[in-house]
């Protein structure tokens, strides 16, 4: 019962985050503060999520799985936000020149 | 309906729908962010579908998306970085 509260808790914060996020990439003003809006989704969002998940599914290899996506997604939004940057920098340069 | 469908519901909502509307419009960088956003929250909602009706299998969706959307965003960001000069 205790596990399943602490996976709602976890549950409500990752949702809240992937939430704010997303409000952000709308809200925020420029290409440059949108970028981000895109890491806190990818490195606590979608990991809380994940963890909330496993916690839920308890000791095991589906939780092992879960977690395993959680570390695949932060690790793969890391990298494409750095590569979005590079992008929308490079994009800047090109269009001042 | 369950507190991980419900998450799913809000999620697909709430975050999908300011990815696409960002996708849809503004600069090519700008709207590969929304991409980039969007397949986040995509697999974050079908892990919580796959949690919803108790079918752990549909999880593998959830992989192959954490795996294959940034190697389809590092190819879209190498397309649009053009060359060097």
């Amino acid at each position: 019962m205790d596990r399943h509260v602490v996976a709602l808790v976890l549950l409500c914060a990752g949702t809240a985050a992937l939430l704010l996020a997303a409000a952000g990439l709308v809200v925020l003003p420029g290409p440059y503060l949108r970028l981000h809006a895109l890491s806190p989704a990818a490195t606590l969002g979608a990991p809380l999520v994940a963890l909330a998940l496993a916690v839920d599914t308890g000791p095991g290899r589906a939780a092992a799985k879960l977690l395993v996506i959680g570390l695949l997604l932060a690790a793969g939004g890391t990298v494409t936000t750095m590569a979005v940057a590079r992008a929308t920098v490079r994009a800047g340069r090109e269009t001042r020149r | 309906m369950n507190a991980w469908l419900l998450a799913a519901a809000v999620l697909a909502v709430g975050g999908l729908g300011p990815c696409l509307l960002r996708g849809l419009r503004g600069e090519p960088q700008e709207r590969l962010a929304g991409l980039n956003l969007a397949a986040t929250v995509a697999s974050t909602v079908l892990l919580l579908l796959a949690q919803g009706f108790s079918r752990t299998s549909y999880t593998d969706l959830a992989l192959d998306l954490a795996v294959l959307a940034p190697a389809g965003t590092l190819v879209f960001t190498r397309f649009l970085a053009g060359k060097e000069h």
